[in-house]
């Protein structure tokens, strides 16, 4: 089987979950939403191509692995404020301008929010797409990478990459050996994520089992539904393989 | 020839004695990076900064009568033409009469009273839905009716009209120029969003920390002797110095497709981009700190690969100084260059020439930054017509 390994590598990155009134939090694993968003957006794909969005994110089957062993994650939160008037309007394509609710009042001092990110990040994700023959193919997909449609980011517009996303390709039976083939063979443990309704039996050892929402509906814009999701550990030995 | 995909703007910035930007506790932002904490400037800060500075550099004061041509023909051209293939010439007429006014106002007859607006293709996009929705009704109705009195054009024009009139008050120049560039999103209609083409991300030390608490008193000089002589305040701020790299990345077809495909506008903007990233400070604290100062160092790259951050130049903190940061960088770029076999078109401006940039040309600032505006405007329009 041929897998593509993606590096995320960035001074800050964000996975978003589900966001709380002003506080959007982030997880410590990409949603599958959100990688179908990375590629849609290296293939140039519009907000419109909503059964695109849906096919590829049907497609894609991925495990994500914290690279730095035995780091922990660094979490830090950015506060921003912003200065909003009541009289504030947009055009729609609705027809109808959209205007904010609630009077002056409302509006007299800065509106506050929190959003969470993770500093020096530094991730994989191994993936493969089923079918395989179908368009997008992983081909598609790392060109993409290679030459995006337009600049790419982790989560949020202000996380650009330090380095090149697409890491390259492997062959291998399963998720154990295609992330084992792109891990340094030093001893060392990783963090991993992956889904095993998608990928089968691996040689992780298994630390917790829940259930998350990270799948979009592309056509309404909200996430809903529930993946079952694994959390463990990828050991490595070192020495002789 | 299309010209680049991607401009990268990145820059180093000294400042000294300062609190450019703060946290909600009221300490200087901050981001850990390779193992030790870095004093930050959030992307919002710095855009802030840049869309509202009154700098000679300022977006407000880009000449918008030259743009005024094509803006203003910018209705008839996407929107109306494309009708007269399929309807008949009265049909399209009156969608037209209809569709200037409301766009532009009520002057909007006559080309030459138009004000100057900024279409993006959002906005292009939702205009020619309506029109060829229009033209449709218009011509599955009465056969023996006069268009231009059509009942559905009117019901129309009634719905319309409040909705075009916040259109046209959002793309003014140069108001709708921040639009273009940093994006516009209305969470009720994803449709109507407007994708940033410039992206900013947050700029942080090259160097560890280097933080101070200054301790202070306020004192009431019209204290009289009898009064106590203790101070009327005391507090504590903090000041830092630092050495900031910046990343900004420019999605050129994306700021044309801002621009309504304006590539002349597009290459003034990132010309004025270059020099304002340069030259206005982020800074908050004016009176008690002057946090002025202009970028030692600044790399535009223009090209079509994936762009990234050179930010692992300094995963391992420099010394505090331009030379090390500069040097930093080099030996960066040398590698990178060398493990991916990339190269991107560079220029690239010191003040103190410490160092060299691997396949990059020396310029002044204004030449970088009249280079950087002609890679975009060199950019062939995409859209017919």
């Amino acid at each position: 089987m041929r897998w593509l390994y993606v590096s995320l590598h960035a001074p800050m990155g964000s996975f978003g979950g589900a966001a709380v009134d002003a506080r959007g939090i982030t997880r410590d694993f990409p949603a599958q939403s959100m990688l179908t968003g990375l590629f849609a957006n290296a293939l140039g794909w519009t907000r419109a191509m909503a059964s695109e969005h849906e096919r590829l994110q049907h497609r894609i089957c991925f495990a994500a692995l914290w690279r730095a062993t035995g780091a922990s994650v660094r979490r830090m939160t950015d506060y921003q404020t912003a200065r909003l008037n009541h009289r504030d309007k947009a055009w729609t394509t609705l027809g109808a301008p959209a205007t904010r609710s609630g009077g002056p009042a409302t509006y007299l001092g800065s509106y506050q929010r929190y959003r969470d990110y993770h500093a020096d990040l530094e991730m994989s994700v191994v993936m493969r797409l089923t079918p395989e023959k179908e368009a997008p193919t992983l081909d598609d997909l790392g060109e993409a990478l290679k030459r995006p449609a337009r600049p790419l980011f982790i989560g949020r517009k202000s996380c650009l990459p330090s380095r090149p996303l697409l890491g390259g390709y492997v062959d291998a039976p399963d998720i154990s050996a295609a992330t084992r083939a792109i891990v340094p063979r030093e001893r060392g443990r990783y963090r991993v994520f992956w889904s095993p309704s998608e990928l089968g039996a691996t040689d992780f050892g298994l630390v917790r089992t829940t259930y998350v929402t990270d799948e979009r509906d592309w056509r309404s814009g909200l996430h809903g539904g529930a993946r079952k999701l694994c959390e463990g550990v990828l050991e490595v030995h070192g020495g002789e393989e | 020839m299309d010209g680049p995909r991607f401009l990268q703007i990145h820059s180093l910035h000294g400042y000294s004695a300062a609190l450019l930007n703060r946290d909600d506790s009221g300490l200087a932002k901050r981001i850990s990076y390779g193992g030790t904490v870095r004093t930050r400037i959030s992307s919002q800060c710095l855009k802030r900064h840049w869309r509202v500075t009154d700098s000679p550099y300022a977006l407000d004061r880009i000449d918008g009568a030259e743009a005024a041509v094509r803006s203003r023909e910018i209705v008839t051209r996407r929107v109306i033409d494309p009708l007269r293939e399929n309807y008949d010439s009265a049909i399209v007429d009156a969608i037209e009469e209809k569709f200037q006014t409301l766009v532009y106002g009520e002057k909007g007859g006559k080309k030459s009273s138009r004000q100057p607006l900024l279409f993006g293709e959002p906005e292009i996009q939702y205009l020619r839905q309506e029109a060829e929705r229009e033209a449709e009704k218009i011509a599955a109705g009465d056969p023996d009716g006069t268009p231009a009195k059509a009942p559905s054009l009117k019901e129309w024009t009634k719905k319309a009209r409040a909705n075009l009139k916040v259109m046209r008050e959002g793309v003014l120049l140069p108001g709708g120029l921040v639009s273009a560039m940093f994006g516009r999103m209305v969470t009720s209609d994803p449709e109507a969003n407007i994708d940033a083409a410039v992206h900013v991300a947050h700029s942080l030390t090259v160097h560890s920390e280097e933080s101070e608490s200054d301790y202070f008193t306020v004192v009431d000089d019209l204290h009289r002797d009898e009064d106590d002589a203790g101070a009327d305040h005391i507090g504590e701020t903090e000041l830092t110095a630092g050495i900031f790299y910046g990343y900004v990345v420019i999605d050129c077809k994306g700021l044309l497709d801002n621009l309504g495909d304006d590539a002349t506008m597009a290459g003034r903007i990132a010309e004025r981009l270059v020099h304002l990233i340069a030259t206005v400070s982020p800074g908050a604290k004016l009176g008690s700190t002057a946090p002025y100062s202009y970028a030692g160092w600044m790399l535009v790259e223009a090209g079509d690969w994936q762009p990234r951050s050179l930010a692992e130049a300094f995963r391992t903190p420099t010394k505090p100084d331009m030379a090390a940061a500069e040097d930093a960088v080099q030996r960066h770029l040398e590698r990178l260059d060398e493990a991916y076999g990339i190269s991107n078109e560079r220029r690239w401006m010191s003040v103190s020439g410490a160092c060299s940039v691997p396949g990059a040309e020396r310029v002044s600032m204004d030449q970088l930054a009249t280079w950087a505006g002609e890679r975009i405007s060199c950019r062939s329009s995409s859209h017919d017509g």
